[in-house]
């Protein structure tokens, strides 16, 4: 057989301006279903994620998980197909498939080869009206997360990270983890995975799609799937109410650790980022986007006290999180708060140094074109700005946009961010920092299962 | 290095816009335009032309890493790649990463036992300052007292979090120790604390100043570039770089008997760590890149470890009394040796002993049972998708190119090991997992119940 020659770059595209990048995104409906596309004919490969408008928010009381492991647990068994046939079959082709779940939306992705589009697609639609859940194996894969979770002792950040979730977002909607808890998994059963399914395939979908022309040919397999669209009341609006656990330290003990990690920040509402998406997308960048950044220059190159830092300020549909995480050794876990709260004290009544504000600006702007890189990185923005309801000329003037923040509002938006006293500070370490702490702030010590 | 886990980039196909290729990998032959230079000093340059966005990747392969150390100065590679961020004569302390990250670049490194890489992603408009600052903390690096004290507390804050706090890390550094006790590769790559504690400047100095030259580098750019003009840059700044008179005889004194594992008849190691469930690694001692059997044995781990269809994954993990929570396999392939393993983590109530006795006897069976042509197919139509999904950016093909340049002397090795994997059959992966299934093992846990 006569090999296929691939002729790296040889046919490569010019470079294309920031419009046309944008340009090149095509919206589509395939029957009730909204189809995003975005052509890359580089490789015979595609990747496609169904999103559904629908997620952990609907779980019922009591039964935290029940939507992400309704998506999860898709391959545990059709009445056609057993869970080893099912597992086998997407791995034979090569195909990644992933499923997520956000308080939001769900969703489901996968990655193939364009020759197999078709056959995944058929077996994607199979799995969504005859996923049947044996009992048996989901009983021994609820087991498996159980374990995961417990062993989570072991992963001081990852346990940090969801300490810092449930109390950040306390006194909101979105607290418990998606992937819900020790509690909540004993009780989930076939039934509660059924029936979620059969709501979450009805929910508002949309198909983000990249890859060659070829790969659209999954229309015609869809047309069979029979995928109804039920509307869903929008979700509603939050308001402004801090946790009641701002302006104290919670310190989560753990076995045998010889370094402390740190998590501050707070939740956002959907009215406090509405309009300012790339002021606070800049001010995370100035506080913890790369080795330049603020919090690295402060904490690791001037002090040693950590070997990273990093801030965060992400927004879904109608809430966000702004975040700061770091970790330091025990003998300097206090210092390293101090540190952080006069960094941020000093912006907020100094404002940013103009050398900083212009290096920062550089940063982000010309950073710009590595949006673009990836196919799959673009859908991704495609999807966020879906979701956020923000049309894609906004990303197409982002360079612009960040250009005409001044540093005086570079530096309000970190003090509307991080002001102080709406902090909530999560320490996961040992026991023996309470007296360190509670010389910058009131502490209160949890039992870190409670958080599991 | 695991092949089949860190395999990047390769090819772009605008061909196949207008059909469906048959995809299989032994009907696909890759050519990338690659410019080759040599300098006089002998630095190796490779760059290949990539117009789609005005950005670009370069890589900087240094032939050194943890083989090269020795009692006293362990952790030196790695110590050194956090000083070559710390200035040199004319891009001074904090110049490099700000002049980077300034105008929308990214930068890290990494260093494993055979290398030390650095690499960056930058708008094209920089890249005659990017090949000046590599020019210049090539010739010149200041090792500055102070920001070298400041440092070692970064590294070994560095080895706590990656090493000491985490049970993973815990156990595949004893393990790295374990099985290569006695050679080359049986240092920590990070260092040991005692040797972090007290090594000094001048020890860095001059192992910097002996493996630092032009004649113990790849450079590798891919991108938005003209490879004649960017031929006359680098000529222009390391071509004046004096090569290292005594680096070749470095790698001439570490011959292949020293790399010989000593491990020679069942051992078993029990490590106290803060992890509920025992997690434990079973290795053998591997072959080196570019050995027949490596490429076998990396089939193998895949039919083995990779997904939820592999044999180990069926056997103790997704059945109704799993012995295991997670559980994965590989070919771990070093430049001079290596080593394949398994390794997972127990469930609640399974006894390690009975585990072992399990997996050992069941493995012999496995080499006969589990190795079906389906199984072989299915690794290869995932590696040819990971090959696919590597070719997105020009970072994962200038580390592509290095990696094979480097360990092979010929960056054009790939087309031999793609055409290796293509024919690797049934019989040549029972072939290697007979062979290694009589080996000596080394079986090595941690677990909070182990002793101290």
């Amino acid at each position: 057989m006569k090999k296929i020659l691939y002729l790296l770059f040889m046919f490569s595209l010019p470079v294309m301006a920031n419009t046309e990048w944008v340009d090149s995104v095509k919206r589509m409906k395939w029957g009730e279903l909204d189809v995003v596309w975005i052509r890359d004919e580089k490789f015979p490969k595609y990747t496609w994620s169904l999103v559904f408008k629908d997620g952990a928010l609907s779980d019922e009381k009591g039964l935290e998980g029940q939507t992400h492991f309704a998506l999860d647990f898709l391959t545990a068994g059709t009445k056609k197909y057993n869970q080893n046939e099912l597992n086998d079959f997407f791995e034979f082709y090569g195909v990644s498939t992933k499923t997520s779940v956000t308080h939001e939306y769900s969703s489901i992705s996968v990655t193939g080869l364009v020759k197999d589009a078709d056959i995944i697609m058929e077996r994607v639609c199979h799995l969504l009206d005859e996923a049947n859940y044996p009992s048996n194996e989901v009983k021994s894969l609820l087991s498996r997360e159980q374990s995961k979770i417990k062993s989570i002792v072991t992963s001081h950040a990852a346990l940090a990270d969801r300490v810092f979730r449930q109390e950040s977002l306390s006194t909101t909607p979105f607290s418990s983890p998606a992937e819900g808890t020790l509690k909540s998994i004993q009780k989930l059963k076939t039934d509660n995975l059924m029936s979620r399914l059969a709501s979450l395939k009805n929910s508002p979908k949309t198909l983000y799609i990249t890859g060659p022309k070829d790969v659209l040919s999954i229309e015609k397999t869809i047309a069979k799937c029979g995928w109804k669209t039920v509307e869903k009341e929008a979700l509603k609006k939050l308001s402004l109410n801090d946790s009641g656990k701002v302006g104290r330290i919670i310190l989560v003990p753990v076995p045998e650790a010889n370094q402390a990690q740190i998590r501050l920040g707070r939740y956002l509402t959907e009215h406090e980022f509405a309009g300012k998406n790339d002021l606070y997308n800049f001010v995370s960048s100035y506080l913890g986007g790369g080795f330049t950044s603020k919090l690295i220059q402060e904490i690791r190159v001037k002090r040693g006290l950590t070997y990273s830092a990093g801030a965060y300020a992400s927004v879904q549909g109608v809430y966000g999180r702004a975040g700061i995480t770091t970790f330091s050794k025990n003998e300097t876990v206090a210092e390293t708060i101090e540190v952080i709260k006069n960094i941020l004290t000093e912006i907020k009544d100094k404002g940013i140094a103009q050398k900083e504000y212009e290096h920062q600006l550089g940063h982000l702007v010309g950073g710009y074109a590595f949006q673009f890189e990836q196919s799959e990185a673009f859908l991704s923005q495609v999807f966020m700005y879906d979701l956020q309801g923000r049309p894609l000329t906004e990303l197409a003037s982002f360079p612009e946009k960040i250009k005409s923040i001044t540093p005086s509002e570079l530096a309000a938006g970190v003090g509307e961010l991080f002001q102080w006293d709406r902090q909530v500070i999560v320490v996961v370490g040992s026991k023996s920092l309470e007296k360190s702490l509670k010389k910058i702030a009131p502490v209160t010590i949890v039992d870190y299962k409670k958080y599991l | 290095m695991m092949k089949f886990m860190l395999f990047l980039p390769l090819v772009l196909a605008m061909s196949c816009a207008n059909h469906k290729p048959k995809t299989g990998l032994a009907d696909i032959e890759i050519d990338i335009d690659v410019q080759e230079v040599k300098l006089e000093n002998g630095l190796t340059v490779l760059m290949v032309e990539n117009p789609k966005l005005p950005i670009f990747s370069l890589y900087m392969f240094y032939k050194v890493g943890g083989k090269n150390e020795h009692p006293g100065i362990t952790g030196a590679s790695h110590f050194l790649e956090h000083m070559m961020f710390k200035g040199a004569k004319k891009y001074g302390p904090g110049i490099i990463d700000f002049t980077i990250e300034g105008s929308g670049g990214s930068t890290n490194a990494y260093t494993t036992n055979d290398l030390t890489v650095y690499y960056e992603n930058l708008p094209s408009s920089q890249l005659d300052i990017m090949l000046d600052i590599e020019a210049d903390r090539m010739e010149n690096l200041l090792l500055k007292p102070d920001d070298f004290e400041k440092e070692r507390s970064v590294v070994l804050e560095e080895r706590k979090m990656r090493y000491e706090n985490s049970p993973r890390g815990q156990l595949f550094m004893q393990m790295m120790a374990e099985v290569f006790k006695g050679t080359p590769y049986g240092t920590s790559v990070i260092g040991n604390i005692p040797d972090l504690k007290s090594v000094s400047r001048e020890q860095i100095f001059a192992y910097f100043k002996k493996f630092y030259a032009p004649n113990n580098v790849t450079m590798v750019i891919v991108g938005d570039i003209k490879s004649s003009k960017t031929r006359k840059m680098i000529e222009e700044k390391f071509g004046k770089i004096a090569s290292s008179p005594s680096v070749q005889g470095e790698h001439d004194s570490l011959t292949p008997a020293m790399f010989k594992s000593e491990l020679v008849k069942d051992r078993e190691v029990h490590l106290k760590g803060a992890t509920p469930q025992p997690m434990f690694m079973m290795s053998y001692p591997s072959y080196a890149h570019g050995h027949p059997k490596s490429y076998a044995l990396d089939i193998l781990g895949s039919v083995l470890g990779d997904g939820d269809s592999s044999f180990l994954k069926k056997r103790y993990v997704l059945v109704k009394k799993p012995m295991a929570s997670s559980i994965y396999a590989g070919n771990y392939t070093l430049e001079k040796s290596g080593v394949f393993f398994l390794g997972g983590e127990l469930v609640k109530g399974v006894k390690l002993a009975e585990f072992k006795k399990t997996v050992q006897s069941e493995l012999a069976l496995a080499c006969e049972s589990e190795i079906t042509e389906h199984a072989i197919m299915k690794v290869k139509n995932n590696y040819l998708l990971d090959v696919y999904k590597g070719l997105d950016t020009n970072a994962g093909l200038a580390s592509f190119l290095g990696e094979r340049h480097t360990f092979y002397g010929d960056y054009k090795a790939y087309k031999e090991e793609l055409a290796i994997y293509a024919a690797i059959g049934v019989g040549d992966v029972k072939a290697v997992c007979q062979e290694l299934v009589k080996e000596p093992s080394l079986f090595i846990t941690v677990w909070e119940k182990n002793k101290n």
